[in-house]
Parts: structure tokens; sequence; C-alpha cells
């Protein structure tokens, strides 16, 4: 508990001390973590999060790697509370992965180690991380699914060391029951490695600074952040901002039924509250989304990027449990973004990256300089597996495509990197080859370019695999029917597609969503990912960055002079004349 | 002989001369040149030269740090590339490893895309493929490579970077395509990715080889003019230019991969560093070298330097996949800004003043404390005790800066602001410094700590007491370490290959052909240099891993035949290596070895130890000096005490002082809190033992756990 007086006196020299260990001491544990990891989605993907916690789970530090993980992990604290209650004793390491109490999703496990100080508990290190396989109906992901429990094995707060004790058997029992069990063994090594270095970090703070300086210094600086953030709520002025319906393809299994999503923004005060009643009720798949542990975090991760933009700030604001107090989201319950147990929840990655697009375009009308066109706002998540002639063993490989950034007040999109809500890396493709059964024939800018405005969209990327044996293939994709928004007269993206043998007798337009689905020998898969909403009217932009884009085959001559109104000559300079006799025109006719 | 160290900064360029024959050294300053440095190279040797009363064709050895390649790529003022790339895959340059930069933004550029090395319109792509087995699964369509070529001789591009995928594993369609090029486009500068990176990642290793063009024609441009200005003052000797891996090249090997030069400048001070401690007898150093606007760190356990891990090898913002030593850059100097920020919190820097307007006492215009102002408001800089030549300061200018932004904001005095500020610098050096040392398995307790740059000797003191670091050296010369450092250098290539094998089931015939290899290139390589037999050596190191990480670690590999025994050795380091770094190892998991090194080394340095002219007074008195009152921390309480500010070229080696005191030199100040001692070594060192300071601070620790 702090300590009032402490709180009170702590002196500005010391908080900026403690606030470079925190900072230090969440890299250094994520760090650990994917470089001794074992899976790619961990170790190259650097699907993971890492950080210190209080007694009461809020989050004091936390590493740069992926912003979901690390905001659910207070959900994960809250759940390991329900289980074990007081039952928490220095020496616990504490596995959990419950998304009915606090996981962000079945396969994000996380390892958790109380830390005590004389013999009291004072904080948590903490930390999570995707694993290739969780033992469910199927390897990798999958969407459709019956219930929670198809989708994995539950560690419901299980302790790995109990008191400083190994429990063996529960470890035979875990890594027994999944498929890739050499994978997730040296994955949950490498989580403990590293929650353990957080604990042993966090101690040392306390001996160099004194137990009350620390809790003082930790609670100060959420209080900082949550200041920070207040501040720029406040400066949106009170009401309602809705933004428009979005829809995603369907759920996975009821193909072309789509679901909508319905998001409003409310400004009261210092307080921002999401409402997002009206949105599509639970659904029979695995298309549902835990919400401590995933809805709540992508709120809090795009609220923050929106209004204390890292890029933009001067000063270094930590993300921590106060920059998640003013930001309440309101969803009911049996909802998709609150389902009830025992509904599946696994496949949630698409839905969260949609409400951060949603939130970002119900603030585009008031902070039409801090906001994005639509955003690609999905992933392909894709997993591929076999089994190994050899050995026998099951080989699993989770891919995560990136998307693109719609256009910006003063900027363009941002072109094939993760978005939103994800951050993870790409694995390369001569490391991919050497390991999997699998070839990748192209990996390139989808060549349509880019979705125009003053602004310009982002653009998605399209790669292909060839398979060099029989593999099982889960989707885990959305955005096939509606793309993503313009604003302020930008032009809409381009929606996603994935093509079983393009160009050829045998080419099958493919779902965004399929589990299981069996692909052969010698078969060519092609995913392209969303292209990005463009800002403002095209005609608008300047003809020498059009120009620019016609030379970088962003775009084409023939859409610049069409979409653009810039004339282009054959030796590829502007026709300036032309140009303003066309944009004049095209202006007349607009009013 | 005569061996000459320019190194090239972006401020000043630093000459050192050493004639070993009659035993003196000089050094000499000269502002910088940035439009052409190789100007300043002029000046500064000639005045060098007429200082030490020879001709430069004297010159024996002519050794160059410099600074041009990294300006390039900070400036982004390289040349217009064209990129030569498989089918398929024109864009492995704009997707990078997809992940942004922040995590937290919307608004944030990636620097990949916004200041690309290769313009898209230049990345051409060709039909051809090989498997990741080496195999060719389309062969190289030659008419069609023609063709592109010739569009980017049309484009005007001055360099072209080839890299298909795989290329490390099958370079025949590079070799071929450079052929066509050489054909086509003889003038073009040319960076195959086979023979600067013959290494698997192919997003880093196409950056690293983009990079190499980016920088080449300018660099190698540089590097030619400068030898034949040189040439025209007489000067006989070629140059040899500092590397990144802490080995100096020729200047055509540079010319040709002047990749390898990227961190130049702060490698050489670490080098200039370490020397400075082996000779006061110290093996374990730690390097501070604290300039005005950033601090370089650098950790040498034995006194050999570490390499920094492949993919944590850039450069600005962009991936280099090429040996680096392990140098940490941090944004505290002599010019870092104190301020409070909305939300009412202390800080100090990244932010500097500069060299213009700089803090506040040098009344230039700058109105914000600085670093500087801080030691000037606690009587570590003084006004009347300034060398002749140096800045007149304000302290009175230093007092309002600190009162209007910080003092009045969190009710404190200015005194106490300036104090809190410097503390703020100290700890995040002090966290610096920790990540690279405890957090890597080393304790600071165990090394040295030496103070380089202007700035390093003023904080060195308090840093060493923070971390329980029992001794200080600050170097005869703390402004001019880099340039010493290129005379303690030798030749040293690094040349590397993925191999991509169990070492657990080895094939051992392809573990010895693959590094008979590279040791027969590192030869030949060092022969052209001129290098006789008995100056090579040769070392070998693996990159390995557990089967299924996904990162390697660096192993230092035995010498001698490649047999069962030998690759055992490797494995049993590499589990070693692993628990340090990680602090935990698997001995039952396969180890695999990803990529091999051979490390040739050419011994250029001579043995002969530089030695120091004593300039000492003979009848030196610490009392004859004038006391000013300065504030030290004692017991983290604040406190004044009178000091010493003494000169330090009139302190005769062999003496001791006890602090407190404040030893001034031309290019730096050194600061001895109370109950540390000095020493002047043989070498010019200040040696300074911490140790009866560290018990005082650790008994009152002892006694306030006590009494907790």
């Amino acid at each position: 508990m702090t300590d009032k007086n402490a709180y009170e006196n702590i002196d500005p020299v010391t908080l900026g001390v403690i606030a470079g260990s925190f900072n230090s001491i969440a890299k250094e544990m994520a760090l650990v973590l994917y470089r001794m990891a074992y899976s790619s989605i961990i170790r190259e993907s650097e699907d993971l999060g890492a950080g210190l916690f209080d007694v009461d789970g809020n989050e004091i530090c936390e590493s740069d790697s992926t912003p979901m993980h690390i905001g659910s992990l207070p959900g994960y604290i809250d759940g390991v509370r329900h289980f074990l209650g007081d039952n928490i004793n220095d020496g616990d390491i504490i596995l959990h992965n419950n998304p009915y109490y606090g996981a962000s999703h079945t396969p994000d496990l996380a390892i958790i180690i109380p830390i005590f100080y004389d013999g009291e508990l004072v904080a948590f290190a903490a930390n999570t991380g995707h694993v290739l396989d969780a033992g469910g109906m199927s390897p990798g992901l999958m969407v459709d699914v019956v219930d929670v429990y198809a989708e994995g094995k539950h560690y419901n707060a299980i302790k790995l060391y109990n008191k400083g004790e190994k429990n063996e058997e529960i470890w035979r029992h875990i890594f027994e029951n999944v498929r890739t069990p050499k994978e997730n063994k040296g994955d949950v090594e490498a989580m403990i490695a590293s929650a353990k270095l957080g604990k042993r970090r966090y101690l040392e703070l306390i001996e160099r600074y004194g137990l009350q300086t620390v809790l003082a210094a930790q609670k100060r600086w959420m209080d900082y952040s949550e200041e920070m953030i207040r501040k720029e709520i406040s400066k949106i002025p009170d009401g309602e901002y809705k933004a428009p319906t979005g829809w995603l393809d369907d759920d996975g299994r009821n193909y072309g039924e789509r679901l909508r999503i319905e998001t409003s923004v409310k400004i009261n005060g210092s307080d921002l509250i999401v409402d997002l009643t009206g949105s599509s009720d639970q659904v029979e798949t695995a298309y549902n989304v835990p919400f401590s542990g995933s809805t709540l975090p992508a709120t809090y991760t795009i609220v923050r990027a929106i209004l204390l933009d890292e890029a933009v700030s001067e000063v270094f604001i930590p993300q921590n449990s106060g920059i998640f107090k003013p930001i309440k989201v309101e969803a009911p319950l049996g909802s998709m973004w609150n389902p009830k147990a025992p509904a599946a929840c696994t496949a949630r990655i698409n839905q969260v990256q949609r409400l951060a697009d949603q939130i970002n375009l119900a603030l585009s009308e008031v902070l039409p300089d801090k906001t994005t066109a639509g955003n690609a706002a999905h992933v392909h998540f894709n997993s591929y597996a076999g089994i190994k002639e050899d050995s026998g063993d099951y080989w699993v490989y989770i891919e995560v495509n990136e998307g693109s950034y719609g256009g910006r007040y003063g900027k363009d999109g941002l072109d094939s990197v993760d978005n939103l809500v994800a951050n993870t890396r790409n694995n390369p493709i001569e490391e991919l080859e050497m390991r999997l059964p699998m070839r990748c024939n192209r990996y390139e800018l989808r060549e349509e370019g880019a979705s125009a405005g003053k602004w310009r969209g982002g653009i998605g990327i399209v790669r292909t695999w060839e398979f060099i044996t029989d593999s099982l293939f889960t989707g885990e994709g959305d955005r096939h029917t509606d793309p993503p928004r313009g604003v302020y007269g930008g032009q809409d993206g381009l929606t996603g597609s994935m093509t079983l043998n393009p160009n050829t007798d045998a080419e099958q337009n493919l779902h965004a969503k399929l589990t299981n689905f069996k692909i052969r020998k010698g078969d060519v898969l092609e995913i392209r990912t969303p292209c990005a909403g463009g800002y403002g009217n095209p005609h608008e932009r300047d003809p020498q960055d059009v120009l620019e884009d016609v030379l970088d085959d962003f775009t084409s001559k023939e859409k610049a002079e069409e979409i653009y109104k810039v004339v282009i000559r054959d030796d590829l300079t502007i026709d300036e004349k032309a140009t303003k006799q066309l944009r004049e025109g095209s202006k007349v006719l607009n009013s | 002989m005569i061996r000459l160290g320019v190194d090239v900064g972006g401020t000043f360029t630093d000459l050192i001369l050493l004639n070993e024959e009659s035993d003196q050294s000089w050094i000499h300053k000269v502002p910088s040149t940035p439009s052409d440095p190789s100007e300043a190279v002029i000046n500064g040797v000639t005045e060098i030269c007429e200082m030490a009363g020879i001709k430069p064709f004297e010159i024996d050895q002519f050794f160059h740090g410099t600074t041009v390649a990294t300006n390039i790529v900070l400036e982004h003022n390289g040349a217009e590339v064209g990129l030569i790339t498989t089918e398929g895959f024109r864009d492995i340059l704009h997707i990078a490893r997809h992940k942004r930069p922040f995590n937290f933004s919307l608004y944030q550029d990636l620097p990949w895309q916004k200041y690309p090395l290769v313009r898209r319109r230049n990345r051409l792509v060709v039909p051809e493929r090989i498997s990741a087995a080496g195999e060719i699964l389309t062969p190289l369509d030659e008419e069609a490579t023609r063709q592109q070529v010739r569009k980017l001789k049309e484009a005007n591009v001055s360099a072209i970077a080839v890299c298909f995928l795989y290329s490390f594993k099958n370079p025949q369609h590079e070799n071929r395509v450079k052929e066509i090029i050489q054909e086509e486009f003889p003038e073009a500068y040319l960076s195959i990715s086979n023979e600067i990176l013959p290494q698997y990642r192919e997003y880093e290793r196409f950056s690293t080889v983009a990079l190499n063009a980016f920088i080449g024609p300018k660099t190698s441009r540089y590097i030619n003019r400068l030898e034949d200005v040189l040439k025209k003052m007489g000067i006989k000797t070629s140059i040899n230019l500092m590397q990144s891996n802490g080995g100096i090249a020729t200047a055509q090997v540079a010319a040709e991969k002047p990749i390898s030069l990227l961190l130049s400048g702060p490698v050489a001070g670490l080098i200039g560093g370490i020397k400075a401690a082996k000779n006061a007898n110290f093996d374990n150093i730690i390097t501070l070298d604290i300039g005005g606007t950033s601090a370089d760190i650098g950790v040498a356990p034995n006194g050999e330097m570490r390499m920094r891990h492949l993919l944590d090898t850039r450069i600005g913002q962009y991936n280099a996949m090429v040996p680096m030593v392990d140098i940490d850059t941090i944004g505290a100097g002599g010019g870092s800004i104190a301020y409070v920020d909305e939300g009412g919190i202390f800080r100090v820097g990244p932010q500097s003043a500069g060299a213009d307007p700089g803090p506040a006492c040098y009344n230039r215009g700058g109105t914000v404390p600085t670093s500087t102002d801080a030691n000037v408001l606690l009587g570590r800089i003084h006004p009347e005790s300034r060398l002749a030549g140096s800045m007149q300061i304000k302290p009175e200018l230093s007092e309002k800066a600190f009162d209007e932004h910080i003092a009045s904001k969190l009710n404190m005095t200015a005194l106490e602001a300036a104090a809190g500020a410097l503390k703020i610098m100290t700890h995040n050096m002090v966290n610096a410094i920790e990540m690279n040392s405890v957090r890597k398995g080393y304790d600071p307790r165990d090394f040295t700590l030496v103070a380089a740059g202007g700035a390093g000797p003023l904080f060195a003191c308090d840093i060493a007491m923070e971390l329980n670091i029992p001794n200080v050296v600050v170097p005869p010369y703390p402004g001019i370490t880099a340039a010493a450092g290129l005379l303690s250098t030798d030749i040293a290539y690094e040349k590397v290959h993925t191999l991509w094998g169990s070492l657990t089931n080895p094939d051992i015939s392809s573990i010895r052909d693959v590094i008979e290899k590279l040791e027969q290139d590192s030869l030949k390589t060092l022969k052209e240099d001129g290098l006789s037999d008995e100056q090579i050596v040769l070392q070998r190191v693996c990159d390995c891993r557990y089967a299924g990480q996904g990162y390697e670690l660096r192993v230092d590999a035995p010498k001698g035949e490649i047999n069962e025994a030998w690759v055992k050795e490797v494995i049993e380091r590499f589990h070693q290596v692993h628990e340090r770094e990680y602090a935990s190892q698997f001995p039952d998991q396969e180890v695999v070895a990803i990529n091999v090194r051979v490390i040739g080394i050419g011994l250029v340095q001579s043995d002969k130890e530089q030695s120091f002219v004593d300039q000492g007074k003979p009848n030196f008195s610490v009392s004859s000096y004038p006391s000013y009152p300065v504030y030290f921390w004692v017991q983290d309480k604040l406190q004044k005490q009178d000091t010493r500010f003494i000169n330090r070229e009139d302190i005769p080696v062999g003496t001791n002082i006890l602090g407190p005191a404040v030893i001034q030199q031309k290019d730096s100040t050194t600061l001895l809190p109370p109950d540390c001692t000095a020493s002047f070594d043989e070498y010019g060192n200040i040696v300074i033992d911490m140790t009866e300071a560290l018990s005082v601070k650790n008994s009152k620790d002892l006694i306030a756990s006590i009494t907790k």
C-alpha cells in the first residue's frame, strides 16, 4: 500500500531515476523472452508482452512489444486472484490462460511471479506469449469450434512451482497434451526466465531506494500518465461521436452473414466511454472477443495512440494503468465484445483491429489532425501445419500478415506494416523455407496501388505460398467485403482476398475464415491484405506528389488523370496547363 | 617509426603524432570542415608536422577514423542507388520486418519508407530463383537482366546493389549479374550481396547491401581524394581506416566495403580508453566518453571489446548486419537541457543546447539550463579559474536559467535544481552502464571506469560511486581518446558464411570446408595488404543457437584441427555463453551453428609503449593553487567544501592528491570528490582510487540497514 507521506514527499529527482529503471526493466524482460524463446510467433514475431504490476494488478511498466498483450495482464492477475485468493506464496510460478478469467485468448499463456519483500506480497512480475499450439481441436489457429473447451487446455492459475518447488507431474501433463511440446516448453522456460528477471530487478530497486519510495514512485507515475491523458480527453468537446456502422464478413461458419459493429465515443469532461451497444450478439464460433483480455486493451491502445502519440509528444509518457483509468467500455454481456462462457473466443484479432479503427473513425470529425482515414484494421492470421515425415512430430507455423494505415492529415498512410493494436515482426523467408515445406513465390506491395486522397492510403501486400507437401491450413481473417473507409473526400480502400491456385483452371476464391482446410502438395495460396483509405480530396494532392507516385508505381498514369486530375506526359513530366484546366473544370462540376 | 592518428569528428579533427625514436608525442586539434573533411585533415597534418619538426614524408604509418560514412547515412545524402532483385520480391526493403518503431502512434513515419535507400522506381526485378537448398529453381534471365541494367543506367543511378534470395547458398546468379553490369554499365559502383554479406535473413542482408551502395560512391571518393592530397603533401605511406569491428582496414578494402566504417569514431574512443586503462594495469574496463550532446559507453571484460548482437546492429534507422563493437550511446552530454514537463516531471535531455546557442552561462543567447550550467552552479566549473583561451562564463545566467525553468516550478532552490539535474543525468548513465554490464553478467565492482570526452571526467567519480567501481582512470588527453585509440589498433577483417549445420550431429567435413575457405580468403586479403605470415593471426567464431531458437549468440571457437573434439568444445562454450547472456542453459538440447566467421588479424602495431613527457613543476604544491567552494554529494547530502583548482600539466608524475580537488586541462575538467585519491602515473593517466570513499558510503548504508 502506498504510504501517503512517502507519496507526497518523494523528491522529483528520485522519481525520475526510478522511472528510468521501470522502463529498462520491462524492456529487458521482453528481450530475454524473445531472444530465448522457441516458437517463431514469439521469437521472430514478438507476439508477447512483459512488465511489472502492483499487488492490485495495476500495470507499473510494460515492454514495447505487442500492445495487446501487456494491457491484458491486469486481467490475468485478477483471474489468478479469483482462483488462488490469498494462496499466493514466495517462490510460486503461476501459469494462466483462461479467457473468462482475464486472458487475452487461450493460446496467450501468462507466467506470473509474485514478488515478496520482508514476507509481504509487494508486486508481480509477469509476461504473456502466444504459443504455437494450446492443445485444442486443431493445430495452430481455429475459428469454427464448438466452445471454449475445444480451443485448448486451460491452466487456471496453475502453479508450475509451488513455494519454489517444481511440480514435475503438472509439467509433464501440460507438455504431453500439446502438439508442439518442445517449442511450448522452450517458450515457457523463456517466460519464466524473463519474469524471474523482473522480480530480481524490482527487489534491487527496493533494496536501493526503500519499499515506500518505490511504491510512491510507481503510484506517482500512474497518476502522471492518467493526468496526461485526461488533459487530452478534456480538450475534446463533450458529446457523443459516432462511427459509421462497420461490418465484419461473417463468423467463419455462417458464411455471408455479416456481423454489425456499432461504435460511439462519449466524452464527458476528462472521461472517455466507448459504447458498443447495437453491435452483433455473440456468435456460435470462436469469433468472439474476451472482454477484459481483448476488448479493453484494444480500446486503451487506440485511445492512447490517438491522444498521446509517442512519435509526436515531446516527452516520454509511460504506458501504465494510469492510461486505462479514464477509459471505459460499454458492451452488453452476451454480445460479440463481451461473450458469455462457454462461448469460444480464441479468434478475436480481426474484431479488435476493427474496434480500434471504428474508434479512430468516430473521432475523425472532432480530431481531424490526430486520426487517420480507415485502416486495413485486420490481420490475415494464418496457421499452416503438418506432420514431419521423418520424426512424426507436428510442424506448425503461425503467420501474421500485415496491414496498412489510412491517409493522415498532412501525411500519406503507411504501407505494408502491422497496424493498430498489432505490432509483430514478419519471419524471414530465408528462415521459413529452411524449416518448413513451403516456398514463397511473391512478397510485394499490391500492384493495384494506393487509394487516392489528398494524402493517399497505405498499400497492402500480396504474398503467395507454394506447398511442398499436403498441409492443414486455418485462416483467421476478415475484410473481404467491407473496405477501409476514405475520409474527407478520400477514396475507400481495397478489400483483402485469399485465392487458391490463382490464374489457373483450378482457381478458387477462399473465405477469410477457414478451419482445417486441406491444402494439397503443389497448391499455391495467394493472400492479399487490404489497402487503407485516402484522406481528403484527391484533386487537392500536390501534382508533384502524384508524379512521384506514378514513377514509383504507387499509382498509374491513367489514375493520375482520372482520379487526381493530374495530366502526365509520356516523358513522365507534369503537363501543368492541362492539369490546371482539368482541376478547375472538375471544381466547377462539383460546385 | 613515426605514427600518426587522425580522427575526424563532427566539430573537431583530432590528431596525435608519435615519434618512437625520440619517445615524444604531440597532440593537436583543428576545426573540422564538414563540406570537405579532407581539408581539416590536411591542415591538421601540416600543423602537427610543424609542431613535431618533421616532414610529412617521414610519417611511417597513417591511421584514420572518419564519420564520413556515418554522416551520409544520418543526413541521407548518399548515392542514387538501383537494386536488382529476384522477381516477386521488389519490396523487401519497403516492407522491412513490418514492425513499426512506436506502438502508440498513428502519425509516426517509417524511415525505410519515408527515406528509402533505393527508391521503388529503381528497384527492378529479374526472373531467377535459388532454393533454400541452393539449387536453381528458375534460371537467371540474362536478357531481362541486361534490359534492367540499361534502365538503371538511363535513370542515372551511380550505384547498383544486387540482392537475390539465397545467394549465400549459391552465388552463381548474382555473380553473373555482376558481369553483365560490368559490361553494360562499368562506371556503376557495385554492391553484391554474396560479396558484402553472405548471410541469411533477406531484409537485413538487402538493407546492408543497399546501404553499402548508398554510401559507397561518396565514401570511396573521399578515401581516394584523401590519398591523393596526402600523396601530394609528400606522405608516402597509405592510409589505414578504423572499422566498426574495432580493427583497421586498408584504403582499398574500405573503399570496396565502406559499410564496415560506420561506427568508426566511437570504437576508436573505446580502444583508446582500453589502452589507457591497460597502461595503468587494469584489465576489466568500462569506458565512458561524454561529449556535448551524447555519451558513449563501452564495456570490455579482460580488455576485449564485445561485439553487438547481429540483429541490433543498425545505423540511424537502417539495419546494417555487419560486425560492430558493442557501444551504447545515450543522449546525455554537457549541453543536455534540464526541464520540467507538462505533468510536473523533472527531466534532463536528450535534447541538447548544442554548441549554439550552448549553455546559458556562455551568454550566447541560450536561456535554458543545461548540464554545464549545473556544473557551474555547483562550483565545479569556476569563472575565475578558467584556463587561458577557454570560454568566458557567467554563473548568474546559469542561476537565472535554473531559477526560471526548474526551481520556481518545483519549489526548490536553483542550487538544489542544479544538483538534481546532475543526479538525474548521472543515473541515466548509471542505468546505461548497468544495462551493458550487470545485466550481461559482468559485475562493475570488478571493473575500472575510464573517463573520456570533455565532460566524462566531471561525472566519472559520481558514477563510480553509484556502481561501486573501485578505480577511475582519466587518460592524459581525455578529449582526444579516439585519435589515441587509432594508434593501438591492428588490421582486422571479419568474413562470414551461413552454415546452418547441427553441431550435435555434425557434418564435420562441411564445417571444415567452410572454415578453411574463409581462412584462405582471409589470408589472401591480408597478404594483398602486404602482411607477412608472422603478422597474421586467424580467429574463428561460430554463431550458435539451440535448434528451434531464433537468435544466435557469438561463440569463440578454438584453433586447431576441426574434428569431433573441436565441435564438442564449441558446444560447451555455447552453453556457457547462453548461461551468461540469459542465466540458463539446456545441455540436453541440440546446438546448431548458423553462421561461421573467421577474423583475420594483421598485426601492425609495434610493441613499443607510448610514453608521456612529464612537464610537472618541480616545486609543485597543491596549496599554491586557488581554492573555491564546490558542492559534492556526501552521504546523499549536498555539502559545500573548499576545493583547490589545479592545472593538470603542472602535476609531476608520481604525485598523489586527496580530494576534494578540481583538476583542469585544456580539453577537460576532472572532479575529484572528498575521500578519493588521485595518483599520476608514468603514462600521464590520472588513476583515482575510490575505495576509501566507497567504504565510507557503504558503512553508512550498513548502519542505515541495521537501524531501519
